[in-house]
């Protein structure tokens, strides 16, 4: 018994597995140490939080199943207006305040236009015209918010009550279960027969169809998958807000975050989203601090130096070092 | 009367198709040879509408005479992002590369836009902006037809240059089948460089004659991307006269959609007539055979 756990804890193919654990473990103790309410640092891991979960939801479609997706500023935004929707309107009848099930309510709404948009879009168009068709649907979703004005408030937004807020620690700790759900999800569907039909599709569509591979299935399930791991962190953001407009949750921001947090990381890895993520993170924050304006112009600049010089990430520097030493 | 307003609403969305649709005879370009979608495109288009502001603001120089500054510095600039950026990635069977780098063109053109000319809206003044003629009662901006001939002009001399000339035959022939053509001995980075060029040489065009009708600030970029997207999946993407085509009709969509349903929905409208298109005639409203992208 105790040689089989050895084993098993000797395989290298677990090694990330350790990493995310030993990373949870880490994160959960750091707010005994600090003063969670004042606290900048506290702040700047829950947004490092969110970030890894839109990121993997990005990763998930992209990364693994190779469809590129431009549409997840609408799956964040409709995860955050669902949480305030159902708040203000009284919808469930559960209390609101980081309730599972508003949250869980706020990924499958998401889904459901995933779903929708992916059947006909995945189905007729391959590579860029996803992308497009994609771009599209986001540009449509926020026309649609800015205009239902009697349910969504127009561009001015809705407003849930932010008197309930009393204290940084549930947002810490859900961002953290939440990136720990978003690694776990990404990893349990990639290690599984399903994440090697999405390989196969990447490689190449027509010879994992002619192999019998039924790629609408598994393009709409990454989708999807997708757009629940977005529409979730977008319910966590609305908690923070407590101000949802269009403005701040269908900002194109959220189409290019996780984008570039993949791509810096590596795409179509398990690790490299939140090392993107982390990076980017610390990245913005300390621009924000030093020199406001000037952090979406370096944004820029590091996404077309990283896709020229290194375009899988900073995981793929690793084999690249190794493959030369 | 009634029929009157028709027409008005009709030739307005032809006066702001062809912007449209230049922008869009670009990205085709671009398109042939190196199958992205130059999503960049609209930043640049904005960028050059700022030089044009300032070389009226800094220097008085005339819109249409910076045109003559503008078109040789955008052509310059094409090839130049070309080597400088796309060249590697242009090689690599991952287009999604090449995509990406066009993404972080755009946010970066955009953000410097915000830093150097701010967020508020800018628009070019001169003494012929509100001078409007009024052919049998119907209104046409002097800006807007000039915009209309401007544009006409430059997606005609495009098209001789591909028709005409070596470079465009083989842009053409790359758009084709860029195996073959390589086969043939023809440098496929120096064919990239001559649509790029070109893509760049048109938002430039598109930009000048852009600022001269409407107010523009940095996000409207991305907005002009997108329409000249839109334009270019009707006209069928890959199709360089179907693009010029594609423009004029999603300038009449848009106008006649904002005539009879209102303003904001016109762009909802034209989204949704894209998804359609894409969908379901992939291959454009003009196309015949189907093009696997």
């Amino acid at each position: 018994m105790i040689d089989r756990i050895l084993l098993y804890i000797k395989d290298k193919r677990h090694v990330n597995i350790y990493i995310t654990f030993l990373g949870v473990l880490i994160f959960a103790i750091i707010p005994l140490f600090t003063d969670v309410e004042s606290s900048y640092f506290i702040y700047f891991l829950f947004l490092t939080f969110v970030h890894i979960v839109i990121a993997q939801g990005w990763n998930l479609v992209a990364g693994y199943a190779g469809q590129i997706s431009l549409g997840q500023n609408a799956f964040f935004g409709l995860g955050a207006y669902t949480t305030a929707l159902i708040w203000l309107h009284d919808i469930t009848k559960t209390g609101y305040y980081f309730d599972p099930v508003v949250m869980i309510l706020s990924g499958l709404v998401p889904v459901v236009l995933a779903i929708i948009i992916g059947i006909p879009l995945l189905s007729r168009l391959r590579g860029d015209y996803f992308a497009f068709g994609t771009l599209g649907v986001g540009q449509i979703i926020i026309v649609v918010f800015l205009k239902a004005r009697h349910i969504t408030g127009g561009a001015d937004g809705l407003h849930i009550p932010s008197t309930v807020y009393e204290s940084m620690m549930p947002y810490y700790y859900t961002g953290l279960l939440l990136a720990f759900f978003a690694i776990a999800v990404v990893y349990f569907i990639t290690r599984s027969r399903i994440g090697l039909a999405m390989r196969a599709i990447k490689e190449d569509e027509m010879s994992a169809a002619s192999h019998g591979v039924y790629i609408l299935k598994y393009k709409v399930l990454a989708f999807a998958a997708g757009a629940f791991l977005t529409g979730i962190a977008g319910s966590l953001y609305a908690y923070y807000l407590f101000h949802i407009n269009p403005d701040s949750v269908l900002n194109m921001n959220w189409l290019f975050y996780p984008i570039l947090m993949c791509v810096l990381g590596g795409t179509g890895t398990i690790m490299g989203p939140v090392i993107g993520a982390l990076f980017m993170t610390a990245l913005f924050s300390f621009g924000d601090v030093y020199f406001a304006q000037m952090h979406p112009i370096i944004s820029g600049v590091l996404i077309i130096l990283v896709m020229k010089f290194m375009p899988n990430g900073i995981i793929g520097l690793k084999d690249k070092i190794f493959s030369r030493g | 009367m009634s029929f009157r307003l028709i027409v008005q609403v009709l030739v307005n969305g032809v006066l702001f198709g062809t912007t449209y649709g230049i922008a869009a005879v670009g990205l085709s370009l671009i398109f042939g040879t190196m199958r992205i979608i130059f999503l960049a495109q609209g930043a640049f288009i904005i960028f050059f509408a700022y030089i044009s502001y300032w070389l009226l603001t800094l220097l008085g120089i005339d819109p249409y005479l910076s045109l003559l500054i503008v078109i040789p510095v955008s052509l310059l600039l094409g090839s130049a992002f070309y080597y400088g950026i796309f060249k590697e990635a242009a090689a690599i069977e991952d287009k999604n590369i090449s995509l990406l780098l066009a993404v972080g063109l755009m946010y970066l053109v955009e953000n410097i836009m915000l830093v150097v000319w701010s967020p508020d809206p800018r628009s070019v003044v001169t003494p012929y902006t509100t001078l409007v003629f009024r052919p049998w009662g119907i209104v046409v901006p002097f800006t807007r037809l000039t915009a209309l001939f401007i544009a006409i002009l430059a997606a005609v001399c495009v098209f001789i240059f591909l028709k005409r000339t070596l470079i465009g035959t083989a842009v053409r022939a790359a758009s084709e089948d860029m195996v073959s053509t390589t086969l043939m001995g023809i440098n496929p980075n120096w064919v990239n460089a001559v649509a790029f060029a070109i893509g760049i040489g048109l938002a430039g065009v598109a930009g000048v004659t852009l600022a001269t009708i409407y107010p523009f600030d940095p996000s409207y970029g991305f907005v002009f991307a997108i329409k000249a997207l839109i334009a270019l999946a009707l006209g069928g993407i890959g199709n360089v006269y179907g693009a010029l085509l594609g423009g004029i009709m999603l300038g009449l969509i848009e106008s006649l959609g904002s005539f009879y349903i209102g303003g904001g929905w016109a762009d909802a409208i034209s989204y949704g007539v894209f998804l359609l298109v894409l969908v379901f005639r992939p291959q454009g409203l003009f196309g015949g055979s189907i093009k696997k992208a």
